[in-house]
Formats: structure tokens, sequence, C-alpha cells
């Protein structure tokens, strides 16, 4: 079980008696999942999306004749070294997890910079928007006066309720893009997760190399008997087997 | 303030340089290295880290060795370790490598100010 951070606060100011048992089990994935989809109506949601063809054939009109047919093509890629895939370095499964691992960080680090991007860009409307507010404040300040000068003149208070007016907008405008910020530093630091699912990846990948290096070892032949010529149908097989008749009547072909 | 972050992750390395940055640490005050050999060249070479963020599990040297290594030579620079591993055992174990603080992962903007805050002041 993983210790969450005020289990370290607190082993770090030497408590040493944390009750990591005690800690209360958290939901698993799996079970908030299941609840989930325990709540969705699958059919309801794809009656509500435009463009959705069900192409999936019925499971009862599948015919017997049909999966014969799947099995034997199977079979036929089998004999001729289709299937199975090859063991080359492209369909090696360790090699497929190293390359999703490794496109997943070049694709992290390009959101990373987008997310950069937007900072610095709001970065810049800040900074002109806090420019546009210093002048404006400036000219409220002298409109204020001047309205107070000259009451009679309509024109400054006017002009003073429309600079008031902008201010206020000049702060929804950076408090907008306050949040905006926040929420691009929220993604950043949910970009985390890559690299979690990373180590996952490369955790499976462990296991797969220990898995392999252990069925090599056990199938391995460090019997020095030379390799024997394996027969190809025997007895009990499946397969056609020749009787004694069939015998008869090949050899019987064949002497004439 | 001289950071140096050591994360085999670029993507974790820019997060981390993000909060530090956040904190007022400008780029060129920090450094960053992809695993604990390259981080224990810059260590040397430049002598003058204030604090080191080190990640745990990396290839060719990881942050635990790479701990030791530091304090073999330095006793104060203050380490923390930001890694996935979320184990007792483990944190108890880098702690007696000689991390001052440890930090697992997904972590908040918040939790590192904090304890940064916390080792350069105290």
């Amino acid at each position: 079980m993983s210790m969450s951070q005020e289990e370290i606060e607190a082993l770090m100011s030497g408590a040493d008696d944390i009750q990591v048992d005690d800690v209360e089990e958290e939901t698993s994935e799996e079970e908030i999942l299941e609840e989930a989809t325990e709540e969705i109506n699958v059919d309801e949601i794809l009656a509500g999306i435009d463009g959705i063809v069900d192409d999936e054939e019925p499971i009862a009109t599948i015919e017997s004749s049909n999966v014969s047919e799947e099995i034997s093509e199977m079979e036929q890629k089998i004999n001729n070294n289709q299937y199975p895939l090859p063991v080359s370095d492209e369909n090696k499964v360790v090699n497929q997890l190293n390359e999703v691992a490794d496109d997943s960080e070049e694709k992290a680090s390009q959101i990373f910079d987008v997310l950069s991007f937007i900072l610095d860009e709001n970065a810049e409307i800040s900074k002109y928007n806090k420019n546009m507010a210093d002048f404006i404040e400036k000219q409220a300040i002298l409109l204020e006066s001047l309205s107070v000068k000259f009451p009679n003149v309509n024109v400054f208070t006017e002009n003073l309720d429309n600079a008031k007016e902008l201010l206020e907008t000049s702060k929804d405008l950076s408090s907008k893009v306050d949040a905006e910020n926040n929420k691009v530093f929220e993604a950043m630091e949910l970009m985390q997760y890559h690299d979690i699912n990373r180590q996952k990846i490369e955790r499976v990948m462990a296991v797969i190399k220990k898995l392999s290096s252990y069925l090599n070892g056990i199938f391995e032949d460090d019997s020095d008997k030379p390799e024997v010529q394996i027969a190809k149908h025997i007895s009990g097989d499946s397969s056609d087997i020749v009787d004694d008749s069939d015998i008869e009547s090949l050899i019987s072909e064949f002497s004439n | 303030m001289r950071i140096l972050i050591v994360d085999d992750s670029s993507t974790m390395r820019r997060i981390i340089g993000n909060v530090v940055q956040q904190l007022g640490v400008p780029k060129e005050d920090f450094d960053e290295a992809e695993d604990g050999v390259v981080a224990w060249k810059l260590f040397q070479q430049n002598n003058n880290y204030d604090v080191v963020l080190t990640d745990w599990n990396m290839p060719n040297m990881n942050g635990l060795e790479l701990v030791k290594t530091i304090r073999a030579v330095d006793k104060k620079v203050p380490i923390v370790m930001i890694t996935t591993e979320g184990g007792k055992g483990e944190v108890i174990t880098a702690l007696k490598a000689g991390v001052n603080n440890y930090i697992v992962k997904p972590f908040s903007a918040e939790i590192l100010k904090e304890k940064l805050d916390g080792l350069v002041k105290g």
C-alpha cells in the first residue's frame, strides 16, 4: 500500500508508529469503473449520438460454419508461419511497450510546450492589461478633478463613468487570465500521470523480461542429444490418418 | 537559490522546473539532469546547489545511489526525493540514505512549495 503525503509528514517528524494497515483502503479504479458502468445505459447514449451505425451482427445469426471457417483460416496462417507474428524486433512485446512509452514521452513534451505557450501569452496579456489599466486610472483621476471643477460639463462625468467601467473590465480580464493560468498549472500537475503511467509500463516490461528469462530457462535443453525428426501424423491425431485399407489401396495403386 | 532537478522524465523535470519558477527562481538558476550520473557530474562541477530534487527510479544511477554519493562528500545540502515509490519501507530507506524530505508523485505544486520553503528557511 502506498503512503499518503500526511503519513510521510508524520514519518518525517519522527512519528514512526504509523498504522499503515489502519488507513482506509481507497476504492480501486476497477470498482469505480464498475460503478460508473452500472449507472450508464449504453443503448440510451448510443441512441443519442448521430451517425452511429450498428454494424454488429446479432450473436444468434452467426452460424457455426463461419466459426469453423475462421478456425481453418487461423490454422492456415499458423501453418504458413504468418501467425503468431514472427519474432522480429518490431513484434517483440517489450520493444512495442518501449515504443509506446517513448512516443508518449514525446507527445507529453509537446503538450507541455503548448501549455507553456499559453502561460507565456497570458503573461503578455496581463502585462498589456496592466499598462492599459494604469493609463485608464490616470485618466479617471483627471476626469474626476475636471468633473468636480466643471460640474456643468457633462462630457467629463460621462467619460469618468466610462473610465470606471473600463477599469472594472480590466479587473475582470485580469481575474479571468489568473483563473486560466490556474487551470493550466492544474493541467501541468496532471501531466505527472504520464510519468506514473510510464513507470507502470516499465513495471510490466520488467515482468515480461523476467517471465521470458524464466521460460527460456525452464524450456532450455542442455542435453547433448541431437534434434530428432518429429512425426507429422500419429495415431489418435484428429487429422486424417490412414488405416490398413487405405495403405493397401495406396500400395495397389502404386503397383499399377 | 541554485537548484538541481534530477528526473529521467523530461516532462517531470519541466513540471518541477515550473513550480520552482513560480517560487521566483529564474530558469538560469536551476540545472536539470536525466539520471544520477549526469547529476553527480553537475554536482561536482558546480558544487553550489542550495537544494537537490531527485527522482528515485532512473537508469544508469538511481536516485538513492545519487543521495548516498552526495552524502559521502556533502552532509549539508538539502535533498528532496520526488518519486512514485510510496511504500513506507522506501521512505525509511531514503531517509536513512540521507534525504531531508520526501514527496510522492503525483504531488501538488503547493506541497513542493511548502517543502522547499521549509528547507530554505530551516
